[in-house]
């Protein structure tokens, strides 16, 4: 090794841990294999790249590092965002109007920053899907998915939160509607109505100022330490799945499995593009809280819930239904607790046909709540 | 001493012409609520009340007894004659110097002579109204109260006591559906469902005292008060000659006159046919004015849903509302001048609001002109297909290295 060839990466190394700095990378799921942190970064990587990929990190399992590159895409364009964005009830509609004509990709970037957000719904609920159909949730990889469960809840609490800081009207009245299939659920629902304030029946200066702190600080701090947590799982237990070790390769593979992820990211940023321009979401009127917009659903993954409250007849009080609802949502979350081995073909048949009536009522109860509202 | 028991009775002296003065006052006082309590309490209510107007005043009689032979004698008049009734009250209303300070005119004993409830109830009708028919007998409020019978909302439901009555309507000729017309109406509408108290009730056309229908040749003046430019461009039109020679009403043969509705611009369409014939020069003529202030309602509508479009789209707009409204102006303009049935006049105003429409619709198309943008997808693209292609071989390099070696 030469020293000049080496002199600016050597001159850090000397003064940083950095290849601990890098195996934070490792920690995301950015480069997956194990890093010998106590040598320096290229003795560590030149290792690394020579070691086998585990079974976990191979194609096609990259749902999760696709979820971390879309979270640090939102981190940025809403960092960009907040540059200008304004947290009061006069000025939030006006300052996103500034960023949409005035500042330079200002559009771009806010049509990024929501369909980032949509994307990664999406990626986050396939996750959940792919997990229970093969069966990651059994011990000892409960957490697994508890905390993809949990990852789930706070994309929808930012993508709620986010939905009304511009304060259009679509934004304004369809977070209400979220706020009161919130407030239906006993406990919880009150316990969020008061801290948002406004009793959750329309938005104040104090809501705005609770959702954008939600919405810039503590739901994204959340959402990194859930990621994390996931991925310090998965290195200690694995994806599990097909144990058939022999199908990896051992020389060359890292750089390999480098190359393919490179793909796949390419290609998500290609659809994430060609969304933001193609279908751009529309800038709204300013809402006006005392006139409400008809026809104004609550957000798409909020459909199911809102169709079932809807199509509770009117002798069930809301506080029961509400308490369905969440009691629906623990047993989501605590579904590793209830259904521990995976058992022989007949019950993995059961299983299979639980998820699909699941999904079946889910999809049921959307469609009618989309008619409803 | 003597001083004390002078001053108690200068006290004394004052106390006892007090008392005698109450009960001289309890004795002036009107007695006549004693025995007339459904009376009394009703004009209590009344304007008359509140300006000290007494019973004695309008019946005459004595009020401060309680002796009924009393009471009545002196002249007294119970004003039961409806033929006398009127001339009663223009004994005050008539007199210049009593109604200056309230700012009443004093001629309207004499106008409502002459119209057609006077002339009816001088020629021996009694059925015609007088005025405590639409004023009330004791409780009579002021005109601007809005519990008065004569209140402006009220006098479509005052008029209706009898004019919706076919007992009375019919022996006069008279159709009694007169008022449920002008309730179906729109001048109805706005008076009665909209609360717009500019709006006209029955006195704005007919007159307040002097109420007569108007004759054919006065119809356009009295739409005209309210809607001048209509009458302008009306009477330089050919129609109102016509019509006068054929003894048709100016502007009710179209419009009816209490039914009135707003006009369509669809139901203008064909309208001149009807008297001219379809394939009359007119006929044309009507189409062609129609066509003119249609398309370029239509025109004002399309602009108007792409201005929505560009507020979606985060476009600026409010130039485009402010010349937009500026078009409507100009078509607003249009539709009293289509009474003078000349295109020129018509075709100027709506020419403006077209051309306005066309460039706020033309402008509005530039501005959300996507094309850069989708060029600049379609070189994203590239890039991105290029970057895959590159990975994709680099890919393929490595392994034909590993298989190699």
């Amino acid at each position: 090794m030469s020293e000049e060839k080496s002199s600016v990466l050597d001159w850090f190394s000397r003064r940083l841990n950095l290849t601990e700095i890098f195996s934070l990378l490792t920690s995301y799921g950015i480069y997956y294999g194990e890093l010998d942190s106590r040598k320096p970064l290229r003795e560590a990587l030149a290792e690394a790249r020579e070691r086998p990929v585990a079974l976990y990190s191979r194609w096609p399992r990259i749902l999760s590092l696709i979820a971390v590159v879309l979270i640090g895409l939102e981190l940025l364009t809403g960092g960009l965002l907040a540059l200008y964005y304004l947290p009061t009830p006069g000025s939030a509609h006006p300052s996103l109007g500034t960023i949409l004509r005035d500042v330079d990709f200002g559009g771009f970037v806010h049509q990024m920053h929501f369909w980032g957000g949509q994307l990664l719904i999406l990626v986050l609920i396939l996750r959940v899907i792919r997990y229970f159909l093969g069966g990651l949730y059994h011990p000892p990889r409960e957490l697994i998915w508890v905390f993809g469960a949990l990852l789930l809840l706070v994309a929808f609490h930012l993508d709620l939160t986010g939905r009304a800081l511009p304060m259009t009207d679509q934004g304004y009245w369809s977070s209400v509607r979220a706020l009161e299939i919130v407030g239906s659920v006993p406990v919880y629902g009150s316990l969020i109505h008061f801290l948002v304030g406004g009793g959750g029946s329309f938005i104040t200066e104090l809501t705005l100022i609770r959702f954008y702190v939600l919405h810039v600080a503590l739901l994204p701090i959340a959402a990194v330490i859930l990621i994390y947590m996931h991925f310090s799982s998965i290195r200690r237990v694995g994806l599990g799945g097909d144990p058939d070790q022999k199908r990896i390769q051992p020389k060359g593979v890292m750089r390999n499995q480098l190359l393919t992820l490179a793909i796949v990211l390419t290609l998500v940023f290609g659809l994430l593009v060609t969304l933001a321009v193609v279908a751009p979401k529309p800038f709204h009127r300013e809402a006006d809280p005392f006139a409400t917009v008809p026809g104004i659903g609550p957000p798409w993954y909020l459909l199911a819930p809102f169709g079932f409250l809807e199509w509770m007849p009117e002798i069930v009080p809301q506080w029961l239904a509400g308490l369905i609802l969440f009691l629906a949502f623990m047993a989501f979350l605590v579904v590793p607790f209830l259904h521990r081995s995976p058992g022989g073909p007949k019950k993995r048949r059961i299983v299979l046909v639980i998820f699909l009536l699941v999904i079946l009522v889910w999809v049921v109860f959307s469609i009618y709540g989309a008619r409803v509202a | 001493m003597r001083r004390t028991s002078k001053s108690l009775l200068v006290m004394w002296t004052f106390l006892l012409l007090g008392v005698v003065g109450w009960c001289d006052r309890l004795v002036a006082e009107e007695q006549c609520g004693v025995c007339h309590p459904e009376s009394r309490v009703a004009f209590g209510e009344s304007r008359h009340a509140q300006e000290g107007v007494s019973c004695t005043d309008c019946h005459r009689g004595d009020g401060t007894t309680l002796e009924v032979e009393a009471a009545h004698r002196q002249g007294f008049r119970s004003l039961t004659d409806r033929q006398a009734s009127p001339a009663m009250c223009a004994e005050c209303h008539s007199d210049i110097e009593r109604m200056r300070p309230y700012n009443l005119p004093v001629d309207q004993y004499a106008v409502y002579q002459i119209s057609q409830h006077g002339q009816a109830v001088a020629a021996g009708d009694v059925t015609a109204a007088i005025c405590t028919d639409c004023h009330g007998i004791h409780d009579i409020r002021r005109v601007s109260n809005p519990a008065s019978s004569a209140y402006s909302r009220n006098i479509p439901s005052t008029c209706a006591r009898c004019h919706a009555d076919p007992s009375l309507m019919e022996p006069h000729g008279l159709t009694a559906s007169v008022v449920a017309d002008y309730e179906s109406g729109i001048h109805g509408r706005s008076l009665l469902e909209e609360r717009n108290l500019a709006a006209p009730n029955c006195t704005t056309c007919h007159g307040v005292h002097g109420a007569t229908p108007p004759g054919i040749g006065d119809v356009d003046k009295i739409c005209g008060a309210c809607h001048d430019q209509t009458r302008q461009a009306f009477l330089e039109g050919p129609h109102r000659e016509a019509m006068l020679a054929a003894g048709l009403p100016e502007c009710a043969s179209c419009h009816s006159n209490h039914a009135i509705e707003r006009f369509h611009f669809e139901d203008i369409d064909g309208l001149c046919g009807e008297c001219h014939g379809a394939e009359s020069e007119q006929a044309t003529l009507g189409t062609k004015i129609h066509t003119l202030v249609h398309s370029t309602a239509e025109r004002i509508e399309e602009a108007a849903s792409l201005v929505q479009r560009a507020e979606r789209a985060a476009l600026r707009i409010e130039d485009y509302e402010a010349r937009l409204e500026e078009a409507r102006t100009y078509l607003t303009e249009a539709l009293p001048l289509v009474h003078a049935v000349t295109v020129e006049p018509v075709e100027q105003v709506t020419r403006r609001a077209h051309a306005i429409a066309d460039e706020v619709q033309h402008e509005i198309h530039g501005e959300l002109d996507r094309t850069e943008e989708h060029l600049g997808l379609a070189l994203f693209w590239f890039y991105v297909l290029m970057t895959l292609v590159i990975l994709v071989l680099f890919k393929r390099r490595l392994r034909a290295a590993r298989e190699a070696s």
